[in-house]
């Protein structure tokens, strides 16, 4: 019977799982109820879809780690997985990449940016729900972790009950669909188990307009034990995905149309096509060997491969009009900041239009090629992925042992292995048959010089090609000792890195700099942690834990313009550029624990205290008046080096049983995270470098979600099994991010390198305060129901979320143009600003219903 | 738990069903041109029956009223084949068109909000215009330069672009694209009747000092005029190029000659007539330069490159501060009345050692009556009294004759001298005037070409 439906159901999934797809994060299930763990029937109510808000992964705004805490028991961090992170929220204000990620032993966070990626393995909820939590600054015995800790997904078919499970979930969140399937075998007497799971999730349109979802996901792990001494495991995550993103938008924009307005989508033939399409397909392999040597000791050997395409498509228009439908030109903001006093009838003829047309026209776009083909010019527009393909192999070994019951020792080796090949891909030519130019329109200048006026096609190679070796060993230890009254540990770890880019094309603008192999980067990485509880009773317990970390910095903050240069930060290809080379990020962080239990009130308040010093960040746009460049008009590299960060705050979870089905809970993080110094600036464009100067961020505030949230609620859970839930949450204290050049003397200076004569002070005071968004309260709603039907357990749950529809914004940035004060003042002064900042709004009224049958 | 089971199949076959999303295989869209091609279909049924009038250019740009900008009421429109590209972006949100592919009588400048209108609009593209509501002006008033538009400024004297979304309902391609022959000319040929035409300069070159010159100057913020000159008669015009022209950079053909094929209009202040490129390659400058082995336009107020040779008579060949254009070289023997004068203007020694043809041109103004003027050549002179020294042959030649206007300029029609190549040549005006009669003649822009 239960073999009937699962072949029935893998027909089924695998005849539909023809394509990719793309979720963002992990969607584990988790028991939160937690009040009676022993009635299996109210397991896993908790199914929530926390998603795609990682998928403007492109920026830190949206960068958060609630994948990673879902899973947790901790009153708090399950308030921040499920109530704060559609608001961006952060816990303690940092990014993901301060917390690692593991399946299986294998670091899963990206050398490229130090995160995970969430969407490896989108859609396995069932199987991905053996986690391994070290929250905060503690160790795991896997890895040193991060200062937001680390998680270890375990996928040992072995650790799978048997049993299955197979959910439908619908919600106009992300995706509109998910349907996932679960078998896991148990452990047979011939000492093998194996656990398989499919899902997909999809759908035409998710909140946002146009932001379709295609993701397909397989699991399979395989475990055979040989003896009571050897055991091996073979797993494969194969999770195929691709999204259609959505834009950040002026509030012209948004005003003009509403909070789900995406400009990069248009009409095809009476379909919705989304121009930017961001694909992951990067199947990940592990081969796990557990040997337990003896009754204390234990060492477990990993090797994880992982392979794959990462894609992001967009439009390219080197003989074309910008297709953007909001390019700044063509909004009504344009027109009423003509030179000649506002144009109130181009104001309005753009409004109209924008209203009406407001999306990519894809048939100029063909009609443009198809032109060009009677003309018998190249193309005007292509499309294109800028693609980094990832191989990864990772090997590690972890020994554990407990010498006594007081002390325990773990001890890790890891090594792995990047080749990340980076390049510009067509993947339509939009009817065109003459090709397309590998030539930079904007300068004429050569993509590659060693084939200098080459035409490309469609699957193509244009614009860049190089690749990115990357070589980490690292060394790891921790000790932990274990008393009644005091828990103490000590980690260490050792890191080498290693970064290494190798250039395919040879950039004419970068020529020199842009072929062949650049130098070798290393970096030093060491870090300590230590942490020490104090069990005072069973109710009050207290912990502190101190860290401090010197970590390579990121692939992505290290080269400066990898795609057509050697360059990485503080220097170029004449050498230094503010006498400082490019150095480890130093991190050191502190928190103060104080825990309470009892039957009824569970509790922990923490105080945190974080800097992160030397960071460096790197933006990329096109600028229009920058000063110190050939052309006026250029794609520049806007280099913050040397970063000082500080982060202090109060986490609070509380939750109180205050009757047996009725438990409310509160949770609240207040916190403020600024810049702390004033970190040195220099613009970049291909050989160029125009040094700025200090940019005097000192005091501003981390844009990055709300610095303080707070939620209150309560749980309602029936006798008959069914239950709801209501929470009202509450966040302010988000800002914009701030432009860094506006911040320098680039923004008081005149060419001639004297302040400008009208120059105030008190103006620019008002010009540059940052930008705080408002106060705004969300109100969530879920419920679910279960039944056993015989040895089968049927249920639901649905949420609603934003129940009071509230408008809000959840992040924005300002945008780099207007680098000075005439021209910010000229901007702020028009009737609407021409380029003012881009914004993030929050999901209006949502759902999310999920069904279940487990078997 | 049948019951289960098949409510779970039946759940999952449904929503298969609609699990179909945005996938990769995107092909040209079937609406791509239905608009389009119906509103021209509209618009060519109108026209056959009467209830659109179809105009030519020429028509259209005799609506034109100096100075002013017309809104077109009535119902008509117009067609044309377009001949400019702003490809190189040597045009901007602009694009000219002319009545025929070949021969065109007519050309016209049309204005858009649009930019890379040549992947819309791409050279030899049939083009109708509903004319209705739209404007013809000048977008610089005064320039000259007619041409359609979609409003009318703020002072009423110059039209504004066509917005985009006007352009989608009022501009309609067909489906035609015709190979645009141009009209080949020779330099002084060109006229204001040229004005939105694509021309083809014939046997032209830039002048040896713009040798190393960029088409755009680059402290130039706008646009540069470059002159061009013929190898052929005395005409001239200058290229106009953007700073915003992708071959901005590019360095001036200027060592050799041939055709240069572009758009007639005139610049931004309306001041010179202009030609201006969709591309460099239709700078086809296969020959060698054609620079003259002789020429004056006496531009350095001297005579220099002359012997002045005073058989008799007090009076000189001399400059004046007249000419075509001023100054040019003068002779009068008028002094308180008519003098007796032979006067002798004589080139310095021209080599026409290298070519195997070769070619005078000139241009005279005659004012008051006496002798004529008359145009001699010798091969054995030595730089004497040239009433002894070398044999010399009268030319025949046209001159003004018209004594009582300054204006009347005259040229000389080609005289081939193609006989005496091979070694030396000088070539004399002789002056002569009587007591009874002392004409004054002005020579300019002489010339002596070969190959």
């Amino acid at each position: 019977m239960n073999k009937y439906l699962i072949i029935c159901l893998s027909f089924f999934l695998y005849s539909i799982s023809s394509f990719a797809q793309s979720d963002l994060v992990i969607e584990t299930s988790v028991d939160s109820t937690s009040i009676d763990n022993s009635d299996k029937l109210i397991e896993d109510l908790f199914s929530i879809s926390l998603s795609d808000d990682e998928l403007n992964d492109d920026t830190s705004a949206s960068d958060n780690i609630s994948g990673l805490l879902n899973s947790s028991m901790d009153v708090f961090y399950r308030t921040a997985a499920y109530e704060f992170s559609p608001s961006f929220f952060k816990v303690r204000g940092l990014d993901s990449d301060n917390a690692n990620v593991l399946i299986n032993g294998i670091n899963m966070n990206k050398m490229y940016n130090g995160r995970p990626q969430w969407s490896n393995w989108g859609g396995l909820n069932d199987v991905l729900r053996n986690q391994e939590l070290s929250n905060g600054i503690s160790a795991s015995i896997y890895n040193f972790g991060g200062i937001l800790g680390s998680s270890n997904i375990n996928i040992r078919a072995s650790e799978y009950s048997q049993g299955g499970r197979i959910t439908y979930s619908s919600s106009n969140r992300s995706y509109t669909n998910r349907l996932m399937a679960t078998y896991s075998s148990g452990l047979n007497d011939k000492g093998w188990a194996y656990s398989i799971s499919m899902g997909r999730r999809w759908g035409n349109e998710g909140y946002q307009d146009a932001s379709f979802y295609d993701s397909n996901s397989l699991f399979v792990s395989v475990e055979k034990i040989l003896n009571d001494k050897h055991s091996f495991n073979l797993a494969a995550v194969y999770a195929p995905n691709r999204r259609g993103k959505s834009s950040p938008n002026t509030q012209e924009v948004y005003d003009l149309q509403d909070t789900r307005y995406n400009e990069y989508w248009g009409w095809h033939d009476g379909e919705k096509r989304n121009s930017r399409v961001k694909r992951v397909v990067e199947p990940i392999v592990i081969f796990n060997h557990y040997w337990t040597i003896d009754t204390s000791s234990s060492l477990q050997t990993n090797l994880g491969f992982q392979f794959g395409e990462l894609g992001n498509s967009r439009l390219d228009y080197g003989g074309g009009a910008n297709p953007s439908p909001a390019y700044y030109q063509g909004l009504p903001s344009y027109f009423l900041a003509d030179d000649d006093g506002p144009d109130y009838e181009g104001a309005y003829l753009a409004q109209e239009n924008f209203v009406n047309n407001g999306q990519i026209d894809w048939n100029r776009i063909y009609d443009a090629n198809l032109t060009n083909n009677i003309a018998n010019v190249n193309a005007a527009y292509v499309l294109y992925e800028d693609r980094s393909d990832d191989t990864q192999i990772t090997i590690n070994s972890i020994y554990q042992n407990e010498f006594n019951e007081n002390i325990s020792f773990s001890s890790s080796l890891n090594y792995r292995k990047l080749i990340s090949d980076n390049f510009a891909e067509i993947t339509d030519m939009f009817g065109s048959r003459t090709g397309y130019l590998n030539v930079d329109s904007f300068d004429n200048l050569q993509y590659d010089l060693q084939r200098p006026n080459l035409v490309v096609g469609n699957g193509d190679i244009f614009k860049y090609n190089y690749t990115i070796h990357a070589d980490e060993l690292t060394a790891y230890s921790k000790v932990l000792f274990k008393y009644d009254k005091l828990d103490i540990f000590l980690a260490g770890s050792y890191t080498n890195t290693q970064y290494q880019r190798e250039g395919l094309y040879d950039n004419e603008a970068n020529t020199g700099n842009s072929l062949g192999m650049g130098e070798k980067i290393s970096f030093t990485g060491y870090g300590v942690k230590s942490g020490l509880t104090y069990k005072m009773s069973g109710k009050h317990i207290f912990e502190f834990n101190s860290a401090y970390l010197q970590k390579a910095p990121s692939i992505r903050n290290t080269f400066t313009n990898s795609r057509v240069n050697h360059n990485v930060v503080g220097s170029d290809a004449s050498g230094l550029i503010n006498n400082n080379p490019i150095t480890e990020e130093k991190i050191m962080a502190f928190d103060a624990n104080y825990i309470f239990r009892s039957s009824v009130i569970n509790g922990r308040l923490t105080g945190f205290y974080t800097t992160i010093k030397d960071a460096n960040e790197i933006s990329f746009y096109y600028a229009d008046g920058v000063i110190g460049f050939q052309d006026t008009r250029e794609f520049i590299q806007e280099i913050l080096q040397g970063i000082d960060k500080k982060y202090f705050g109060l986490e609070l979870g509380i939750e109180a049983q205050i009757i047996s089905s009725i438990k409310l809970k509160g949770a609240a993080s207040i916190g403020q995270y600024t810049y702390e110094n004033n970190p040195y600036l220099y613009l970049g464009a291909d050989n160029n470098t125009v040094p700025i100067g200090s940019s005097n961020l000192k005091n501003y505030k981390l844009a990055g979600g709300p610095q303080r949230a707070y939620s209150v609620g309560f749980e309602y859970r029936d006798p008959n099994y069914w239950w709801m839930g209501l929470t009202t949450n509450f966040f302010s204290n988000t800002y914009v991010d701030v432009s860094p050049l506006t911040r320098s003397q680039n923004f008081y200076l005149a060419q001639d390198g004297l302040p400008f004569s009208d120059y105030n002070p008190n103006i620019a005071r008002d010009l540059l305060k940052q930008e705080k968004f408002d106060d705004y309260m969300v109100v969530n709603l879920i419920g679910g129901k279960s039944w056993k039907i015989d040895d089968y357990y049927i249920g639901f749950f649905a949420s609603i979320n934003n129940i009071l529809n509230q408008e809000y914004k959840t992040g924005g940035f300002e945008q780099g143009r207007n680098a000075n004060y005439h021209q910010l003042l000229e901007d702020v002064n028009n009737p609407k600003r021409v380029f003012g900042s881009k914004y993030w709004y929050g999901r209006g009224t949502n759902y999310f219903l999920n069904l279940y049958f487990r078997f | 738990m049948k019951l289960i089971k098949t409510i779970i199949l039946i759940t999952f076959l449904t929503v298969a069903n609609f699990s179909c999303v945005q996938d990769d295989d995107f092909s040209i869209p079937e609406s791509l041109g239905l608009e389009e091609n119906q509103d021209l279909t509209q618009l060519l049924t109108q026209i056959n029956s009467g209830t659109i009038d179809l105009m030519t250019i020429s028509h259209v740009k005799s609506l034109f009223v100096d100075g002013e900008v017309t809104l077109i009421e009535s119902n008509i429109a117009v067609k044309g084949y377009v001949v400019s590209s702003d490809m190189t972006g040597n045009f901007y949100k602009e694009f000219y068109m002319q009545d025929e592919p070949e021969n065109p009588t007519a050309g016209i400048k049309v204005v858009l909000n649009q930019v890379d209108s040549y992947n819309q609009f791409n050279i030899g593209r049939e083009v109708y215009i509903k004319l209705q509501n739209l404007y013809i002006g000048e977008t610089n008033s005064g320039d000259g330069v007619v041409a359609i538009g979609g409003s009318v400024n703020q002072y009423g004297d110059e039209v504004e672009e066509i917005t985009e979304n006007m352009a989608t309902s009022c501009i309609l391609r067909s489906s035609n694209t015709s190979a645009i022959v141009p009209l080949s000319l020779n330099l002084s040929e060109i006229n204001d009747s040229h004005i939105g035409m694509f021309v083809s300069a014939q046997s032209v070159q830039f002048p040896n000092t713009l040798s190393g010159l960029t088409y755009v100057d680059p402290y130039d913020d706008y646009d540069t005029q470059r002159d061009l000159e013929s190898c052929v008669d005395s005409g001239a015009i200058k290229v106009e190029t953007s700073a915003y022209a992708s071959f901005q950079d590019n360095l001036l053909p200027t060592q050799g000659s041939g055709t240069l094929s572009a758009v007639v209009t005139r610049s931004y202040d309306g001041d010179d007539r202009v030609i201006m490129l969709n591309s460099i390659d239709d700078v086809m400058f296969n020959s060698s330069r054609c620079d003259p082995l002789f020429y004056d336009n006496f531009a350095g107020n001297n005579l220099n490159n002359w012997h002045v040779k005073n058989v008799q008579g007090e009076q000189l060949w001399e400059t004046t501060p007249y000419g075509n254009p001023a100054p040019s070289a003068k002779m009068s023997g008028f002094s308180g009345g008519s003098n007796p004068n032979e006067d002798w203007l004589i080139t310095k020694v021209i080599d026409l050692s290298s070519v195997t043809t070769a070619n005078l041109t000139f241009q005279s103004v005659v004012r008051y009556n006496g002798p004529a003027l008359s145009v001699h050549m010798s091969t054995d002179y030595n730089e004497g009294d040239p009433t002894s020294d070398g044999n010399w042959t009268e030319l025949s030649v046209t001159l003004d004759t018209d004594t009582n206007s300054w204006s009347s300029w005259t040229d000389s029609g080609n005289i081939d001298l193609s006989s005496v190549t091979g070694g030396n040549l000088y070539i004399a005006f002789k002056y002569v005037s009587t007591t009874s009669g002392s004409a004054t003649y002005e020579i300019d822009n002489v010339l002596v070409m070969g190959e």
